[in-house]
């Protein structure tokens, strides 16, 4: 009493044993509270990114990734994207209104005129979705229902090496690690026999652009997650068979005895590239067993490699490739990236884009038909396209036997099919002229997002800090298109 | 206390508005409100509070302090009966009163003239009496009641419910799509704003009938023009949009349960329209077997959990085990064709076997004692035994898999043999038999049974020989392509 007494007096004058005990009252309340949270004792909310590599932060629809990559820019409007307007239009200039300020590539921003020019290629709708396909892709036609048509991709880039470099690595200067690479980060290998990341490569005979290996570096990423390109013919890896007269034991010997000496290495300098290195060796070692196997496409038995064409036998070829990407995927590759080559039909368009469609046509077709059959398309997923359109316009005379078509970034078509995609479905829509994206537009941060979701893996959580920031494949943009998930 | 209401004033008030409350309630059907007096409606939900203190406080104090004052009395019965007064103005506002309105209605009239009547007992000096003790014991119990109703016209009638479990869960194996589906959609993430109780835009969708209707911007469901819907406009307007429905900081339905509404609105919005009458390549199959499917977080849920010293003892270069997802203790298993292969290899993930969802043992010569491990694992999802030597007899052990939602058995000795056993998988949805024994007699035998079983075999044989033979493109020569015709 007498202490309370005290208290009403002067507030401020309290004695220890009232502290206490008023204080009890006061943390008893707190600690009520506390039960309402309940990871407040587990040591804060643990974001996805936190989580340990190697794991996909949801259950993902695609295991794996088969991106068949046309270098060089296919036509937008010879293959999906139909624009009858053009036809009735030929040879009218560009207006204004629809070209809206659209900077030129030096290449066509001399021509005083920009004459409409339709399609070299018939046009037909295929299969129960009705999807539009030029008569450059037959096979392709006969698929229709299992692909994902997107007419609206865009991009910021307008001359190939920035473009194809904002493909790979999701912003157009180079240094960023490569989006194979990270999907070897965020979910590792799947074999632990075979890189997680492989590169093939072809070429048609059409006008064709500079490939770099910048395009499939792990950039600022651990360099165990860049691209291996492996080689058409009897050595698909260089340096990787061992020299006459050197046994397989005598290799693990010396590899035992480099590693020691990488590891003194690694405790003076504690660099980590060199714990990369020992585990490259590892790898070539393992895949000096397991390359030879999945590269050899000879055991194919003759009712598959005739469904890819007569192509498929010679070694280099685009049909050679998606056979031996079939393979690599079978063999757990996470990422299989080839390119084809000779796309950029600045002149005599007609003739040289039959000629690319050609060589992939039905080996990309017959590709997703072997796939379906394995039940591997459920979980796979294929994607084809270049790194951005063409114009609608002529570049050079105006001839519809030799014209030609220049870089156009602000629409274009891919497609994409398996692994979460909705099959049969043909998303976005381009104007009437096919120049701009009027629904439903998706730009490159879109697809990468979309890319990694099918993977399991949200976009905005796998990050890798590097000089001072974090960094993502879509940097700070990219939605995820749920339209075309399943 | 310096201010004081004049007592004949406020005894005037009661009386007034006591009367007038009566007016109202006995003239109901004939009263038609101008625009500013509806208006006053909308504070009904302000005000309510007040009364629900002072009442419960007056009559507290008056029952443990005998004595009350008369200023507290005063200004409860007053705003007891304004609350009363523009609740009768708000309810105006619907066009049809539901079970729960009607029992609010009634019950705040009540307590308002309970209210006025103890006041006036107050005034007669029976403030003591037992009569009035009695009537503030039932004027506390009127105010639990209504308030209780107001809540469930405000919040919806399970806003007091103890938290339940996924609603789709108790959907029927065939379910009426309306019924089960659709209505189920609108009572979770609609209802609450349109019912019988509560009408936002004149809007009920409580029964098929209401939600076809529409309210005050007319029909809600077109079925003459089911794209035109103003139902399905209002749901895939953006959602910043004013329009869009339900409102921006209200739960949204899931891009699967707009489809669902579409494709059922499309389909004639009928309530009679049953699973079994939809043929398997119609949209809406795969929507409600979607729904119908719990989502992959909460169906790994109970998996127990996995220690992480046993995995990484189990992994090695030729067997890959991995987490399907960071969140779960599921697990897909990767076993690729390595110099030794043991069956150890498999049989050693007994510990293991519950979280194993994927199996994948493509071109692994296995046998019968890896097929009885594999019967072990009860939660397996999908596996893969293609281009391995088993045979009919060997895989009679995956019968017990009732989870099995993808069995690869292509390029295998096995054969029609199987038919039965593949009848007997519950789950399954997808079966990959090229290249095995069985025949296309035994496929749609097997099809026959199980209609919605995806049975892929080889490429269609029309595609094939065009693939093989056609193996040239057709260069369309320019004038052909641009021909207008």
């Amino acid at each position: 009493m007498e202490n309370k007494k005290e208290n009403s007096e002067n507030p401020l004058k309290i004695n220890r044993r009232h502290f206490f005990s008023q204080l009890s009252v006061g943390i008893g309340s707190l600690a009520l509270g506390s039960l309402l949270i309940p990871d407040l004792l587990k040591g804060g909310q643990q974001s996805l990114g936190s989580q340990p590599l190697g794991i996909p932060h949801f259950a993902p629809k695609a295991k794996r990734v088969i991106y068949l990559f046309q270098a060089g820019a296919p036509s937008q409007l010879e293959s999906f994207d139909y624009k009858p307007t053009l036809i009735k239009r030929m040879g009218e200039d560009l207006p204004d209104s629809i070209r809206n300020g659209q900077r030129l590539t030096g290449m066509t921003s001399g021509q005083d005129k920009f004459p409409l020019m339709p399609s070299a290629a018939k046009f037909k709708q295929h299969g129960q979705s009705g999807a539009w396909i030029s008569d450059f892709f037959p096979h392709m036609g006969k698929i229709a229902d299992e692909l994902c048509i997107i007419n609206s991709m865009n991009t910021d880039a307008i001359n190939h090496d920035p473009a194809i470099t904002f493909f790979q690595t999701g912003t157009q200067q180079s240094g960023r690690p490569s989006m194979g690479s990270w999907l070897s980060y965020g979910l590792g290998n799947e074999n632990q026999n075979l890189p997680s990341f492989v590169v093939l490569t072809s070429r048609g005979k059409g006008n064709s652009q500079g490939l770099y290996s910048k395009l499939w570096s792990s950039g600022f990423l651990d360099s165990k997650h860049q691209g291996v390109l492996m080689r058409s013919g009897n050595e698909p890896v260089l340096y990787l068979n061992d020299p006459d007269g050197i046994s397989r034991s005598d290799k693990r010997h010396l590899l035992d005895h480099v590693s020691s000496l990488n590891k003194m290495h690694h405790v003076e300098t504690g660099d980590d590239e060199i714990e990369s290195r020992i585990a490259q060796y590892e790898m070539a070692y393992r895949m000096q067993m397991s390359v030879p196997d999945v590269m050899d496409i000879t055991k194919e038995p003759e009712s598959i490699t005739k469904l890819y064409g007569e192509d498929v036998q010679v070694a280099g070829t685009f049909a050679a490739n998606a056979l031996r990407a079939r393979r690599l995927a079978e063999g757990g590759v996470r990422f299989i990236q080839l390119y084809h080559q000779g796309w950029d039909q600045h002149g005599n368009l007609p003739t040289e884009m039959a000629g690319q469609a050609k060589d992939v046509d039905q080996a990309s077709a017959a590709l997703i038909l072997d796939l379906k059959q394995r039940g591997m398309l459920d979980d796979t997923l294929v994607i084809w396209g270049g790194e951005f359109g063409r114009t609608n316009f002529c570049q050079g005379k105006f001839d519809e036997k030799t014209f030609g078509r220049d870089h156009h970034p602000r629409a274009f078509s891919i497609w994409m099919a398996g692994g979460g995609i909705k099959p049969g479905i043909t998303y976005g829509e381009t104007d009437e002229f096919g120049y701009n994206v009027v629904k439903n537009p998706v730009h490159m941060h879109d697809f990468h997002a979309t890319l990694m979701h099918t993977m399991g893996i949200d976009h905005e959580q796998l990050t890798y800090k590097y000089q001072g920031r974090r960094f993502r494949l879509t940097d700070i943009a990219g939605n995820v298109i749920n339209d075309i998930l399943t | 206390m310096t201010f004081t209401l004049k007592k004949s004033w406020s005894d005037a008030l009661v009386l007034g508005l006591s009367v007038f409350l009566v007016f109202c309630l006995i003239f109901e059907p004939y009263i038609e409100l101008p625009e500013l007096v509806g208006w006053l409606g909308n504070w009904h939900p302000l005000i309510l509070h007040f009364p629900i203190v002072l009442l419960v406080v007056a009559v507290y104090v008056n029952l443990v302090h005998k004595k009350i004052s008369s200023l507290l009395l005063t200004i409860a019965t007053l705003t007891v009966l304004i609350t009363a007064i523009t609740g009768f103005f708000l309810s105006l506002g619907s066009s049809e009163k539901g079970d729960i309105l009607f029992w609010h209605q009634w019950l705040g009239a009540g307590l308002a003239l309970l209210t006025a009547l103890w006041y006036w007992l107050d005034n007669q000096k029976l403030g003591q009496h037992k009569v009035t003790k009695g009537l503030q014991l039932s004027i506390v119990l009127t105010t639990v009641l209504a308030g209780h109703f107001g809540g469930m016209v405000t919040h919806g009638e399970d806003f007091l419910a103890l938290p339940s479990s996924n609603s789709f869960e108790e959907i029927p194996e065939n379910p009426l799509i309306y019924k089960h589906i659709v209505a189920s959609i609108i009572d979770d993430k609609c209802a609450s704003c349109h019912n019988p109780n509560k009408q936002k835009g004149e809007y009920s969708m409580s029964s098929l009938k209401n939600l076809i209707k529409g309210g005050k911007t007319g029909k809600a469901i077109d079925k003459e023009h089911p794209k035109e819907s103003e139902l399905l406009k209002r749901l895939h307007l953006p959602n910043a949009d004013e329009e869009h429905m339900p409102p921006q900081e209200k739960k949204q339905l899931t891009s699967i349960e707009i489809q669902l509404i579409e494709e059922w609105v499309r389909l004639g919005a009928s309530d009679t329209l049953q699973l079994n009458q939809l043929k398997n390549d119609q949209p809406l199959v795969a929507l409600v077997n979607n729904l119908m499917r719990p989502d992959a977080k909460e169906k790994w849920t109970k998996l127990p959990k996995v220690d992480k010293t046993i995995l990484s003892g189990l992994n090695s270069d030729y067997l890959t085990i991995k987490k399907l997802a960071s969140t779960s203790e599921a697990l897909s298993i990767n076993l690729f064709t390595s110099p030794k292969y043991e069956a150890t290899l498999i049989t050693n993930l007994a510990p293991i076997a519950q979280n194993i969802i994927t199996l994948d043992l493509s071109g692994i010569p296995i046998g019968a004692k890896e097929m009885e491990f594999i019967a072990k694992c009860i939660n397996l999802e999908i596996l893969e035994i293609d281009k391995t030597p088993v045979t009919d007899r060997d895989i009679i052990p995956i019968k017990s898999l009732s989870k099995l939602r993808s069995l690869k058995v292509y390029d295998t000795k096995v054969s029609d043999e199987s038919i039965d056993l593949f009848k007997g998988l519950s789950s399954l949805e997808k079966l990959y038999v090229k290249g095995s024994a069985i025949s296309a007699e035994g496929i749609s035998s097997l099809q026959k049974e199980r209609p919605s079983l995806v049975v892929i075999g080889d490429i269609d044989a029309e595609i094939k020989t065009y693939f093989i033979e056609k193996d040239t493109v057709e260069i369309t020569t320019k004038k052909e392509a641009i021909s207008p015709k």
